[in-house]
């Protein structure tokens, strides 16, 4: 396994196998009198690709340039450094999370992970969107682990000791009466630990490890479900942090983006900009990309307010009004080419199910915003040798990369993505883009100088992706017991994403293929998955599908922008979890029985039945059927009532309860109370997870109270907070979150997004508890609860 | 060439008298520590301290100062000191003490402006209620502070924790 080629130089030349991985490079001990390191790197194409890779040269065979770097790198101080292409969107993750699992793995003190890269295309090694964090954590562990391994390997050759004896605790290697740190066992090393890799580096579902190490058994750990305090909380609260819209460079320009009148529009005109009033301002047009620049920011927001203004778009009317979207989807039902798609859990034929009692309904979920609280901002600087760095706020920094050197038609190797903090925008990004990077980039090679494009409130609103809308058909055929017999439903609606880049299309710029159902392509596919996981496994017969099609606006000319679809937290599983756990919660009143009751007959996994109990006690639940004994549908008093809803996510078990308060006259709810329970397996972190779970649930009743997208024929027409409200502190219930710590499962939590779509159905199922009204159209505006108060 | 005086500080500055006071602070004197959110003065993320009240740089033009100072996150621990009559801000202010104590943000674009209302309202009302932080930071300005991320259940008890730890400097 060693080999010493030439005793004069005194070094050694590794090259051992460990699990899959090759830990390769010279030591040059004594000759380095400080440094040295270990470094995780990866060999793309797998474990045959590892088996190529050249021993003395084993950086070379790093997949680009952009990866040369340690993925985890061990280093003579007994620090450890880790990079990661994910980026924090404020769930500190990355900070918190991924620090915990690699320090466990690595069996050394958490405070030895003293530093995290993340998301800059030049210097993190693997992509990807940011999403999923911890199911992709289990690529950090097996590094870890790997690395773990790698250097008992090498402290079994050091110490003379055989490798079964040896253990690692607290960053100490040690067996047979010997030990050693790994800082000393790595003096004047300079190695590398190659690991194989698969997948595609810059498309959106990024890397995996091929290797399967043996990890560090569960109940020895001892760092994984500890409450780590994020670190990036003190630099942020003490006006330290350089946010994404603080970057600046050298003779940088401000620009403000005009976009079009609508979603379709191209310019036949641009407004006039008067030198005059605005002498330092300059306008500038690509095709159908319009902006203004200025050194000055005040003069650039003034200077194309006027532009705007005298501006002359072509008039389109693409889009099918809010008002009218339910009949859109409904003929995109039967009209659009794309597949439906069959739910995984289908069994058995429903329409031969004779049901004694019967429910049928449709429901309907609105498009909703992203709307992160500051909008969009980038900095491009476009070079001479035509690279291009853009500094900006990404969750998916690699698959901008590409999308950007494809707009540009240079090598990807050209284009460098930096990432900073930036206003959380909940998934809006992890196809790469969330706006203004492209346009940036634009006027950068435009101008030859380094262009900041602000988007401002109303271009955030107009121009960025929504969550889709979609409607659910759903019947629930009842048995004499009251039980469900058969489970049918049908959900429609626009495909899930369209990462094209807006600025290119504008532009007229070439961007990755528009949704259709043909194309494999990312996440751009029209086809829909019936997303939301089927947890009622003793209903003996269901049938679920999912028709998508293309988003309203995206047919007619190319380049056609539209109304962009994205995923948004708990995608697509969202706009379908909520019809069905309002519809489950109907099929209970029509059964006579205790909503919580009734799912727990109807569930198969215990840990659905051990949570719903455990919810039944922290909720305070009334054991009874809906309606409440003193439900009322008309009056000014107020009426009061109790919902639940369940979701499983990512391996992780979701309870809610919900407790309202209605006025049945102004259709007024108020949400009092909301309790979630919340098995996610093995709790890497319980203070970070509550914080996620709380702040999700309230976006979630945000979600649920006031979120709906309104736009007319051509463009959206919600273009500030008024329009678009939110939740605000006064409306905040009392929150409680419970987290069963269930380590058994050997698998991380993961999903606390799942805290925003439980929201939803719980609180519709409560108003229609005190109501005795289904509530069947999201959000629970006043306007809408009337309108079911009196249907 | 004009002056305002920032966190603590007499600064000059050469923007137009109706330039809101957000991009004279962030462009002209570097002072990060606001935020530009709507421009519109609905969301709070760009509040700062004019005198003890709470102001939206997005909308306030620079002429309309009148001569108060300013105060950013970046100057609460300088104001802290000054308050309690320390020569240099060796400390953050509890505010921010409170934020990093309770873990209250999540993305954080918000928390500048949060941080802001807080102290101006502990340094009104040292002992609030829930429903005291509940109207300051929805009723008492221009606009609710809105957060996106939903982490107002933390804000809460950050600005508990604030007014416990504001009196624990008062006593010493």
């Amino acid at each position: 396994m060693i080999r010493s080629p030439s005793k004069s130089e005194a070094k050694i030349i590794y090259d051992i196998n460990v699990h899959g991985a090759r830990l390769m490079g010279v030591s040059r001990r004594g000759f380095l009198a400080a440094g040295g390191a270990l470094a995780a790197v990866f060999a793309m194409g797998g474990r045959s690709a590892v088996a190529r890779v050249n021993a003395s040269k084993a950086n070379s065979h790093a997949h680009s340039a952009a990866t040369v770097n340690g993925w985890i790198e061990i280093r003579s101080d007994n620090t450890v450094l880790l990079r990661t292409g994910k980026c924090d969107f404020g769930q500190s993750t990355i900070y918190t999370a991924y620090r915990q699992i690699v320090a466990e793995e690595l069996c050394v003190p958490l405070e030895a992970m003293t530093e995290v890269v993340s998301g800059d295309t030049d210097r993190t090694p693997d992509g990807g969107g940011t999403f999923g964090l911890l199911r992709y954590g289990q690529n950090l562990r097996k590094v870890a682990a790997l690395m773990r391994e790698a250097s008992l390997e090498l402290a079994a050759r050091r110490l003379a000791v055989p490798r079964a004896s040896l253990t690692v605790h607290d960053g100490l290697i040690s067996g047979e009466n010997k030990k050693i740190s790994y800082g000393d066992l790595l003096k004047g090393e300079d190695l590398q630990l190659v690991i194989p890799i698969a997948g595609d580096l810059t498309m959106p579902t990024g890397l995996r490890v091929d290797a399967d190490p043996p990890l560090k058994p569960v109940k020895d750990y001892t760092i994984i479900g500890k409450p780590v305090l994020n670190p990036s909380i003190a630099p942020k609260v003490a006006g330290k942090t350089v946010w994404v819209g603080d970057v600046t460079l050298p003779g940088m320009l401000h620009a403000r983006t005009i976009h079009p009148a609508t979603l379709g529009s191209t310019l036949i005109a641009p407004g006039k900009l008067d030198h005059s009033q605005f002498p330092g301002a300059r306008l500038v047009r690509i095709g159908n990309l319009l902006a203004v620049v200025s050194p000055d920011e005040w003069e650039a927001v003034q200077a194309a307010q006027s532009v705007a203004d005298g501006c002359k778009w072509s008039k389109w009317e693409g889009l099918p009004s809010n008002e009218r979207l339910e009949d859109h989807l409904r003929m995109m039902a039967t009209e659009d080419p794309t597949p439906a798609r069959e739910g995984r859990a289908n069994k058995g034929e429903p329409s031969s199910v004779k049901a004694t009692r019967e429910l049928r309904a449709s429901y309907f979920m609105p498009y909703q915003k992203h709307a992160p609280i500051s909008p969009m901002v980038s900095l491009a600087d476009y070079r001479e040798d035509g690279s291009v760095w853009l500094h900006t706020h990404s969750q998916n920094p690699q698959h901008l990369r590409r999308m950007i050197a494809l707009m540009l038609g240079s090598d990807e190797e050209k284009v460098v993505v930096r990432t900073y903090p930036g206003a959380g925008h909940y998934g809006r990004s992890n196809g790469g883009s969330a706006g203004s990077e492209d346009e940036a980039v634009l006027l950068s090679r435009e101008l030859r100088r380094p262009v900041r494009v602000q988007w401002m409130r109303a271009d955030d609103m107009q121009w960025s992706t929504q969550s889709p809308a979609m409607i659910a058909d759903i019947r629930i055929a009842l048995d004499d017991a009251g039980k469900i017999a058969a489970y049918e439903a049908s959900h429609t609606g626009p495909g899930m994403q369209d990462d094209r880049l807006v600025g290119a299309l504008l532009a007229g710029m070439p961007v990755i293929p528009a949704p259709s159902p043909d194309t494999t392509y990312g996440f751009q596919s029209t086809m829909l998955n019936v997303n939301d996981v089927w947890v009622y496994g003793t209903v003996p017969v269901v049938h679920e599908q999912a028709k998508g099609g293309a988003h309203p606006g995206q047919t007619g000319a190319s380049g056609m922008v539209g109304l962009r679809s994205h995923s948004m937290r708990t995608p697509i599983q969202f706009q379908q979890n909520c019809p069905r756990e309002i519809a489950i919660n109907e099929a209970a009143m029509l059964a006579g029985k205790d909503p919580l009751q009734f799912r727990l007959d109807h569930v198969s996994d215990p840990r659905f039945v051990a949570i719903l109990e455990r919810l039944r006690t922290e909720a305070k639940w009334e054991n009874r059927p809906s309606p409440s004994p003193q439900a009322r549908s008309q009056g000014s008093d107020p009426v009061k009532g109790q919902g639940v809803s369940i979701m499983l996510r990512d391996n992780g078990y979701w309870a809610c309860a919900a407790h309202v308060t209605v006025i049945p006259a102004s259709g007024q709810v108020r949400v009092e109370r909301m309790t979630i329970v919340a098995d996610v397996g093995i709790v890497i972190n319980p203070l970070q997870l509550r914080r996620q779970i709380q702040a999700g649930c309230l976006m979630g009743v945000s979600q649920a109270l006031h979120e709906e997208l309104s736009f007319d024929k051509g463009a959206v027409t919600a273009t500030d907070w008024s329009a678009y409200p939110i939740l605000t502190m006064a409306e905040m219930p009392e929150l409680k979150v419970v987290i069963t710590d269930n380590p058994s499962v050997g698998t991380y939590g993961q999903g606390s997004e799942s805290a925003n779509a439980l929201a939803s159905p719980a609180i519709a199922a409560a108003v229609m508890d005190a109501t005795r009204k289904p509530i069947r159209r999201m959000p629970l505006k006043p306007e809408h609860v009337r309108g079911a108060m009196v249907a | 060439m004009s002056t305002i005086v920032v966190n603590g500080q007499q600064r000059k500055f050469k923007a137009s008298p109706d330039t809101p006071l957000l991009y004279v602070l962030r462009n002209e004197l570097g002072i990060m520590g606001v935020k530009f959110g709507c421009g519109l003065a609905q969301c709070g993320a760009c509040s700062v301290l004019l005198g003890d009240e709470e102001v939206r740089a997005c909308v306030t033009p620079i002429s309309a100062l009148d001569g108060k100072p300013v105060t950013t996150v970046d100057g609460l621990p300088q104001r802290w000191a000054s308050q309690k009559g320390k020569l240099s801000a060796d400390t953050l202010h509890p505010v921010q003490q409170a934020w990093i104590d309770e873990q209250v943000p999540q993305c954080g674009i918000c928390q500048f402006g949060m941080m802001i209302k807080v102290t101006e309202l502990l340094e009104a009302n040292p002992k609030p209620t829930d429903q005291d932080i509940r109207e300051a930071l929805t009723t008492s300005g221009p606009s609710p502070h809105l957060c996106r991320c939903g982490s107002y259940a933390a804000i809460l008890e950050g600005a508990h924790r604030a007014a416990k730890l504001m009196m624990q400097g008062d006593s010493a």
